[in-house]
């Protein structure tokens, strides 16, 4: 079964929210003041199950030392959040492919 | 059939699903069959206000529209944003879809108006119709009457 973060962010806790219930432009500037690489993707592109919002370009943070990726994530209501997960090496060549 | 699309935003804004609502007859009346996404709230409200669907047939949960859009898979997407999230996710669509699109920027703030509005137009080629409403559906009504006569 392929990765799914929105069924990951509910069923596990090795995830931190960076900044919640924020502006996209916060988030934008929060991820590529932390991430060590920084990979702008189109809206709608397909990371780790979902589809990214956002306004483009979306930057994805990576900290590869760590393992970590940093990822906007929207909702309707609640605004827009930075998440820090765990990502594995292919994981991070796939997302490099959609960089714009 | 043409086929629209019409997106709602967080339903903390009284006018939307009343909004919702008119577009759908509208666009009905324009030859269009309407599928409405929103998130499990939004949808709510809808399905509530038009309890034997008499304008709303179809409606499809937020993030598996998102999830299994295509690009040119309607022919119109209408959007409602009174939130930044509602641009974000309006300019997510019109990416995707790659379609005409409408945006109805409506807030009872004049300076979110502008902003949510320029979000749009710096990173869409919609029809942005922005216009200072919260409560009143009125003036949103006028400008979407307006936009829907040049379909």
């Amino acid at each position: 079964m392929s990765f799914c973060l929105e069924t990951y962010l509910q069923q596990s806790d090795d995830y931190e929210v960076l900044i919640n219930k924020a502006g996209f432009k916060d988030c934008a500037r929060l991820i590529r003041f932390k991430a060590d690489e920084v990979i702008y993707v189109k809206p709608g592109e397909v990371i780790l199950g979902v589809r990214i919002i956002g306004v483009p370009p979306i930057p994805i943070g990576i900290i590869e030392n760590e393992k970590k990726l940093l990822i906007p994530y929207t909702k309707p209501c609640h605004g827009t959040s930075v998440v820090e997960l765990p990502i594995d090496k292919k994981e991070i060549d796939n997302i490099r492919k959609l960089a714009i | 059939m043409k086929k629209a699309l019409v997106l709602l935003g967080c339903p903390e804004a009284p006018s939307q699903t009343p909004l919702a609502i008119y577009a759908t007859y509208k666009l009905n009346s324009l030859g269009f069959d309407v599928t409405i996404t929103a998130n499990p709230a939004a949808s709510k409200l809808l399905k509530i206000s038009d309890p034997e669907n008499k304008y709303i047939s179809n409606i499809v949960d937020l993030d598996r529209c998102l999830n299994e859009l295509n690009e040119g898979e309607f022919d119109l997407l209408l959007g409602f944003i009174h939130k930044e999230a509602a641009a974000s996710f309006f300019v997510t669509f019109y990416q995707i879809l790659q379609i005409k699109s409408i945006a109805i920027v409506f807030e009872k703030d004049e300076d979110l108006v502008e902003e949510y509005a320029n979000i749009i137009s710096d990173s869409t080629d919609a029809e942005v119709l922005a216009v200072k409403a919260f409560h009143n559906p009125n003036p949103v009504k006028v400008k979407l009457d307006k936009a829907l006569e040049k379909i």
